[in-house]
């Protein structure tokens, strides 16, 4: 099999609101796949359908081959799943509420168990109802990464943590990617799913907006660069792909198709570069390069969102 | 500027007694209006509720005073132990309306009173804190003491807007209006002391019910300190005096009616709520003077399946009923003789009672038998309302996407609420057989009452299998199974004295058990019963397993 995720023309309405407007979604096996898309696109409600915790309206999702609403318990033995927003139980602690999810999908790794939670910096004997919102985060992280599903599901699951602890968790996700295990990774920040995503996918409003590898959606996108120089900059105008240059007295500040980053930086370079900041493209400027018009009309800044 | 003052008191740390007090109370002002804002139905819920239920007591009791032979009956309940329990009697010589309501219902007045008192200081103090919402609003020109002050303000200015409606209700009925008022006040003195009390435990703890319920606790230790004193000495023994329950009983309203007890009520409110600031300022926004223990590193071996998950979440709540509930079952079980004494007894109450004079004592704890059972309905219902508490709050979702079907998930809770009902009707009912044989020197009452609490478990369990029936098809309409157990309750006590016809009775699920010990278990209802509980939880599965789950 080489498709662990697939769904087709999944809608999902709450009342009036159409959360999931016909949404094609396709994740290989083994591989990491960023889900990305502003709040409210309907990342949690697809993740949602996908573990048989909602009934999609119409459409068709699978989910390791399986129906996810009719066999959600079969299913789930080879599923982890991260919420989105946490809540533990207030009298059991941490330690509690991990071995208790774990048993509950199966059994959990008690080495493994241990080895993350030392990791992670958890402390797990302190009661759910006294946890910050990353700690409660890290218990769930843990309670599923202890598992050896095939298959994990995980809604936001850095949203809290510290910026220590996000490396962790991208080391940690990697050697599951080594084991080939499949990883649907939902943020709502590029920044977060860049360094571990195999292919990505936008989605916004109910839709699946563009599929695609980050070097192929780069290639789509523009990097902001700001340089100082020791001399004044000229001439940048002339080369291709260049967006949005202010070159004066002071800085240069310009935006440059993916694929002409390397001519630019060489340009660049020639005026003797004291300082250089690149800003990579954001989720932002990845949905305004398609819906910049749109979001111009509904009175949002078109331009540099960072 | 206040402004940079509170801003900076924090910043310099121990100059936080320099602050002025002013300071202190920063924004209280408009903290009080955010509370009358937040609890705008809720508070005058509580004032009308109590104002309604003042006036239904006036006019039912008013029913039960007519003759010398019903004079009769009330005086049984204000003297001795029984009477003990609800007060000091006073005024029981010559039983009018008024005097027995104030004498005897009272109490539910200052637990009422108590109760709102508490939950509303520890609502807006303590509860603040433990979901993070007051640091926000501290962070605002908002003094270190505000939030308690204001919570204590509208406190106070509700337990005198009750005085005022009590003594009212008593006017409007007819009743002196100045002892009306003295009693009013008498309510409202108890809600104050534990306005002030809560105000010292919400210092204590972190945790907004562990605060609530040391209140409550005081609460329960106050009525076990009078109703004591009372049963040494007629009238009150020097014990009773150590209650502020007994302050408030012992103003006499309607009978020589005096307002200095009140005193002792004002100035314990004072000391405690003063003992409450004095602890806030020594520690942190949202630390208590009790640190928060550390639990187990890793689960117990058997919390392993999603039955041992919800009874693991349910134990704290069975254990604290079936105390609570034994306890009490022990008492009335122990009263029976004094109350079943058939001479001079009325008739409404020998109806109430079974209809006969010599089965009085098996009426009697017949009575007791459903009260229990009814209460027990409760803690099944609360139940039900946890597991959909889990639901909505989220907690449910990580556990039903692991391997745990739905079925499990809720089954799981049903199954621990109906074993855990039977349980607790098998304990309570031991208990209260154990001490009705020991009154009445008759070991037979072990086995006959047990056999009768547990002849209740399954109208019990028709009251669950709705509730999980409404989990599955509309879980926002659990509550109705209150009304239900409330119906139940009702027909209980009145069905007979008020002569309901058949068909009304029969809606309470509880009234096919009879009245057992007084009759025998009827096994075709049992069985009835049973069949119909069991195919509302199924339904409730199902409908469950249909439908989509839902987090806020």
């Amino acid at each position: 099999m080489t498709t662990a995720i697939v769904t087709s023309e999944l809608v999902k309405a709450f009342g009036r609101v159409r959360a999931l407007n016909g949404l094609q979604l396709s994740v290989k096996t083994g591989e990491v796949h960023g889900f990305l898309g502003p709040n409210g696109a309907g990342k949690s409600t697809t993740i949602r359908v996908l573990l048989g915790l909602l009934r999609a309206d119409s459409g068709r999702a699978e989910v390791l081959g399986a129906d996810p609403w009719r066999e959600a318990v079969a299913l789930h033995r080879r599923i982890a799943y991260v919420p989105g927003d946490v809540e533990l139980w207030p009298n059991l602690t941490g330690g509690e509420a991990i071995d208790l999810l774990g048993r509950l999908r199966g059994g959990l790794d008690k080495a493994r168990r241990d080895e993350l939670i030392e990791r992670f910096d958890l402390d797990p004997t302190k009661k759910g109802r006294t946890y910050s919102k990353g700690n409660r985060q890290k218990v769930a992280i843990v309670a599923a990464l202890a598992s050896d599903a095939e298959l994990l599901l995980l809604d936001e699951p850095t949203a809290g943590l510290d910026p220590l602890m996000e490396v962790v968790f991208q080391d940690v996700i990697d050697q599951l990617k080594a084991q080939g295990r499949t990883v649907l990774l939902s943020s709502h920040i590029l920044a977060q799913v860049e360094k571990l995503a195999d292919r990505i996918s936008i989605i916004r409003q109910g839709e699946i907006v563009q599929t695609g590898t980050l070097a192929e959606m780069r290639q789509l996108t523009r990097t902001t660069i700001e340089a100082l120089t020791r001399q004044p900059v000229t001439g940048m105008e002339r080369l291709p792909g260049i967006h949005d240059l202010e070159a004066g007295d002071g800085p240069v500040r310009f935006a440059v198709d993916g694929e002409h980053l390397e001519e630019a930086v060489r340009a660049l370079s020639q005026f003797g570069v004291r300082a250089l900041t690149s800003h990579p493209p954001t989720l932002e400027e990845l949905m305004l390069r398609h819906y910049g018009d749109e979001l111009a009309a509904a009175g949002e800044p078109a331009g540099d969102v960072r | 500027m206040t402004t940079t003052l509170t801003a900076e008191a924090p910043a310099s740390g121990a100059g936080a007694s320099a602050t002025r007090p002013g300071d202190a109370l920063a924004g209280t002002g408009a903290l009080v209006r955010f509370i009358l804002r937040r609890d705008r139905i809720k508070l005058p819920a509580w004032l009308l509720g109590m104002a309604l239920l003042l006036s239904m007591f006036l006019n039912g009791v008013a029913e039960l005073t007519k003759t010398e032979e019903q004079r009769q009956d009330l005086l049984r309940i204000m003297e001795g132990a029984t009477g003990a329990i609800f007060g000091p009697g006073y005024g029981r010589d010559d039983i009018t309306t008024e005097r027995y309501v104030v004498g005897v219902y009272g109490l539910f007045f200052f637990v009422l009173a108590a109760l709102m008192s508490l939950l509303l200081v520890a609502r807006h103090t303590r509860a603040e804190e433990q979901n993070g919402r007051a640091e926000l609003v501290r962070s605002a020109v908002v003094g270190r003491n505000a939030h308690l002050t204001a919570a204590l303000v509208v406190a106070a200015g509700a337990n005198v807007a009750l005085a005022l409606l009590l003594g009212g209700v008593m006017a409007a009925n007819g009743y002196g209006g100045a002892d009306g008022l003295l009693f009013g006040a008498s309510v409202g003195a108890v809600g104050l002391v534990f306005a002030g009390v809560t105000a010292l435990t919400v210092q204590v703890t972190e945790y907004s019910r562990a605060a609530t319920a040391m209140a409550g606790t005081v609460l329960g230790a106050a009525w076990a300190v009078r109703a004591a004193g009372d049963m040494i000495e007629d009238y009150g023994s020097p014990l009773s005096w150590f209650s502020p329950l007994a302050w408030s009983n012992q103003t006499r309203p309607y009978v020589d009616g005096r307002w200095w007890p009140l005193l002792l009520s004002l100035g314990l409110a004072a000391v405690t709520a003063t003992a409450g600031y004095a602890l806030s300022g020594r520690r942190d926004v949202g630390a208590g003077l009790v640190a928060a223990r550390a639990g187990r590193t890793d689960a117990a071996p058997w919390l392993r399946s999603p039955l041992t998950a919800a009874f693991r979440l349910q134990r704290t709540g069975l254990i604290g009923w079936t105390v609570a509930l034994t306890a009490s079952g022990f008492l009335f079980g122990g009263l029976g003789e004094q109350v079943a004494d058939p001479a001079n007894m009325s008739e409404d109450r020998i109806d109430m009672f079974g209809g006969s004079v010599d089965t009085l004592l098996d009426g009697y704890l017949g009575v007791i038998t459903m009260f229990t059972a009814v209460l027990a309905g409760i803690m099944v219902v609360l139940g039900v309302q946890s597991a959909r508490t889990e639901e909505t709050k989220g907690r449910a979702e990580p556990v039903l996407a692991t391997a745990t079907s739905r079925w499990a998930w809720f089954g799981g809770y049903l199954t621990v609420l109906a074993l855990g009902l039977v349980a607790m009707l098998l304990i309570v009912g031991l208990a209260t057989g154990i001490a009705a044989a020991v009154a009445e020197s008759d070991g037979s009452y072990v086995w006959d009452l047990t056999a009768a609490h547990l002849a209740h478990a399954p109208g019990i369990l028709v009251m669950l299998g709705l509730a999980a029936l409404l989990f599955g098809v509309l879980p926002r309409a659990i509550g109705v199974t209150w009304a239900v157990l409330g119906y139940s309750l009702f027909v209980g006590f009145f069905g007979e004295i008020m002569d309901l016809p058949g068909w009304a009775r029969n809606l309470s699920p509880v009234e096919h058990a009879g009245q057992p010990p007084l009759d025998d278990v009827s096994w075709p209802a049992t069985v009835t019963l049973l069949l119909i509980a069991a195919a509302l939880a199924a339904a409730g599965l199902v409908a469950f397993r249909r439908r989509d789950l839902e987090t806020t």
